[in-house]
């Protein structure tokens, strides 16, 4: 067991990993130097993040107290000048929006989906981020927003607390979430958001990406249920074009998801949160019986490389590609994961 | 078919603040003309007409007699914002203007916002003074029960400012009037009174005396915060049945945080009785009973919360309970056990839920161009006039009421289409909608 020091000096910073936090925190690769293993840093400049503090307490005590193997786990937090350091283990695949950004614009293939599913259900908890290490384990991070579903000891049947300083997760927010009335919502909103990562890891964006908040609001609410994009669901003329304005590739239209599949986002996204299962249900569908045992899911994510690997051939030039693929997606991709 | 529509979609900027509904005429075939079905209406009816009746065609052709029930018109709910935020429907009336939801474009966050007339407010004496005196107090202060002030904005043209704070579902007075009691069941009454001694708590540790602690100003989150609002008190008095016998006598001075603990006092008086502490038929006779500080509790209030009442009002403010005392009060520190069922919010406008009013403007301005006819809602010239003449002797009370079910309807509506389109397998749909779209107004200050 390594013992994970409080205090920067004991870590080596490598390269930057990425921003969270409205650009308000930086997670970068370093070295623990005792050790020499590998960890991802995440470092919250509090005097920037100001009133929004209680969130980084918030996440930092969560992650802390939740023991899950598909739970991110932190090693070690502390405060260094003006800034709250937090150490974990280093996630190497990075993100799923770092994978779909960089290798599958289009979407992950579908086994993958299945095996990232599988963890992220086993967790349980709302669908914040997720990351993949470099034994292909999935993992939830990002509990700034997770609010806690026990309150004074007691489970509350309706949650009614609303993210209101943030607008970078709407898109994946249930509609009851969304609608903000006394009807609340629960456990169920989760599922939603579950079935919008399924739609965003086959589809390779997330439903109403770029779709105003107000208009995916009134869509979400009249019951519009988003879909994995596919030769059964893009309709196509006979030269194989797809209709009207959209601009989907011929990947897309031509590839086919399985009926197991796109049943199993359409539970998920149904709107009347009663109707959608609950995780452990989900985790009785069959797809989940149907995949192969062992599938391992860095086979299926090549040609992406674990960030370890792609270290370790050289620190320096390893460094500016990151900073500079870090430039490149952030001009392309106003959507980043929020982690 | 002729359909005239003398609906104009981009006038908006142009709808009174009262209108809440704008009505579009809307006129549809009647007993249609052979000869005039090829034309598509408008220009026939209004502009070429003269044109026509030179060229010799009989003019019976053109004109219609149209039975009022024939004439449609169409409930609209306008699409109005105001900078980022998407304006919905009244939620009451402050002490200084209209209180309205509106929906934060940005991050779909509820709030609601106090409209601000400037020239009602020169008329009362320091109001603008007061106005401003609350912003900057607001700004200053933060606090869960303690409602939150958001954003200011400002319109020189119209001269108004739009106060844009947290959203609440409703206040405790209502609450309270709701029941046939009147009172709420101790343990709810206990847990609004221990977030209204922590929100003053705050307030008296930033030298901020409330001055108009009541049921009234005293509002509730949608997850049941109490947040302590209406802190733009003119000078002078609060409302007389909760002020304390130092102002009722009429003192030069006196300690200023113990006014806040009177009237909490008569508040939890309320809470727990129904009644108030002090009555009389005229403010004078009340001020007199008050200022004499004789008051019954009555028996079925036991300790400790009898000893409590009476310990915050004491007539002296010298002896009176300050915050401290009460917190360490043994009513205060033990929560009464959950015996009977919670007094609940009531329904707005009919609505157990409070759900957003904002979304029935938002389904007009993304839907309505596209399937008017199909979903929209319409009613007949006769019943309008029939709308009309109640609404003369109803004073707008009957349109609103009228509309407002038509609106609900059509969103029902709306959804029961959505969800049949879903149940019947998957179907072709556009990535992100089906439907053509409008785009919002940019940051269009209306």
């Amino acid at each position: 067991m390594i013992n994970y020091e409080a205090g920067i000096s004991s870590y080596e910073t490598i390269s930057t990993l990425g921003q969270c936090f409205e650009g308000m925190a930086v997670v970068h690769l370093a070295r623990h130097l005792p050790s020499g293993t590998m960890v991802a840093v995440k470092r919250f400049n509090m005097d920037r993040i100001k009133h929004e503090a209680h969130l980084v307490e918030r996440e930092i005590i969560l992650t802390k107290q939740l023991q899950h193997p598909n739970i991110i786990t932190y090693h070690v937090a502390f405060v260094h000048l003006q800034e709250v350091c937090v150490v974990s283990p280093l996630m190497a695949f990075g993100s799923c929006r770092d994978l779909l950004n960089t290798h599958f614009n289009e979407g992950l293939p579908e086994q993958a989906i299945v095996l990232i599913l599988r963890d992220l259900l086993d967790a349980s908890v709302r669908a914040g981020h997720i990351l993949i290490s470099a034994s292909g384990k999935a993992c939830l991070a990002g509990l700034r927003y997770a609010c806690p579903i026990v309150l004074n000891g007691k489970w509350q049947k309706h949650i009614h607390s609303f993210p209101g300083s943030t607008s970078r997760n709407l898109n994946w927010l249930s509609p009851e979430l969304l609608e903000q009335n006394l009807q609340g919502y629960n456990q169920k909103s989760d599922i939603y958001s579950v079935g919008m990562v399924i739609c965003e890891l086959a589809n390779g964006a997330e439903p109403f990406a770029g779709v105003s908040t107000t208009l995916m609001l009134t869509e979400k609410v009249r019951g519009c249920v988003p879909q994995l994009l596919d030769c059964t669901t893009v309709s196509t003329d006979e030269n194989n074009e797809c209709h009207g304005d959209c601009d989907i590739s011929n990947n897309v239209v031509s590839r086919r998801f399985t009926e197991d599949l796109h049943e199993l986002a359409t539970l998920c996204l149904q709107k009347e949160a009663i109707i959608r299962p609950t995780a452990s249900q989900l985790l009785t569908h069959p797809i989940f019986k149907l995949t192969k045992k062992g599938l391992f899911l860095p086979d299926l994510l090549k040609p992406a490389m674990p960030l370890s690997n792609r270290v370790a051939v050289n620190t320096d030039e390893v460094t500016n590609l990151d900073v500079i693929q870090q430039l490149s997606d952030m001009e392309v991709y106003s959507c980043e994961w929020d982690f | 078919m002729c359909n005239i529509s003398k609906s104009d979609s981009d006038d908006q900027e142009f709808i009174d603040e009262n209108q809440e509904i704008e009505l579009t005429n809307r006129v549809f075939e009647i007993d249609s003309n052979e000869e005039l079905q090829p034309l598509d209406g408008e220009q026939i009816w209004c502009n070429n007409m003269i044109d026509d009746l030179e060229d010799g065609v009989n003019i019976n052709n053109f004109f219609h007699r149209v039975s009022s029930d024939q004439v449609i018109y169409q409930a609209k709910k306008r699409l109005k914002m105001i900078g980022k935020y998407v304006m919905g429907d009244l939620l009451g009336e402050g002490s200084y203007g209209k209180v309205k939801e509106m929906l934060d474009s940005d991050t779909l966050c509820r709030r609601a916002v106090k409209i601000l007339k400037q020239r009602k407010l020169r008329r009362i004496p320091n109001g603008v003074q007061n106005v401003e005196r609350e912003i900057k107090l607001l700004k200053s202060l933060k606090h869960k029960n303690v409602i939150n002030l958001v954003d200011v904005l400002y319109n020189e043209e119209k001269q108004k400012m739009y106060l844009i704070m947290e959203f609440c579902v409703g206040s405790l007075q209502g609450m309270l009037e709701s029941t046939p009691t009147k009172k709420f069941p101790l343990f709810q009454a206990h847990g609004y009174f221990t977030q209204l001694v922590d929100g003053l708590e705050y307030l008296h540790s930033k030298r901020v005396i409330h001055k108009d602690i009541k049921p009234g100003n005293l509002l509730l989150t949608l997850e049941g915060d109490l947040k302590i609002s209406d802190l733009g008190v003119a000078e002078g008095q609060g409302s007389p049945a909760f002020q304390p016998p130092e102002i009722a006598n009429g003192l030069d001075s006196f300690p200023g945080f113990k006014v806040d603990v009177w009237s909490s006092g008569v508040t939890l008086y309320n809470f727990v009785t129904g009644q108030y502490p002090f009555e009389g038929d005229s403010i004078y006779k009340l001020f007199e009973n008050i200022g004499k500080g004789d008051f019954t509790i009555p028996d079925y209030i036991e300790d400790p919360l009898r000893n409590l009442l009476l310990g915050m009002l004491q007539k002296d403010p010298d002896d009176r309970f300050s915050l401290q005392q009460i917190r360490q009060h043994i009513w205060f520190t033990r929560r009464p056990p959950k015996n009977a069922a919670p007094v609940p919010i009531p329904p707005l406008r009919g609505d157990e839920w409070h759900r957003m009013t904002v979304l029935p403007y938002l389904f007009d301005h993304y839907y309505d161009a596209a399937d008017a006819a199909n979903e929209a809602q319409y009613f007949t010239e006769r019943e309008l006039n029939g709308i009309q003449i109640k609404q003369f002797f109803n004073e707008n009370l009957v349109t609103l009421t009228v509309s407002e079910e038509m609106m609900k309807n059509e969103v029902e509506q709306n959804n029961g289409s959505a969800q049949t389109n879903q149940s019947s397998k998957r179907r072709w749909k556009k990535p992100i909608s089906c439907i053509t779209v409008r785009r919002l107004p940019g940051c269009k200050q209306s």
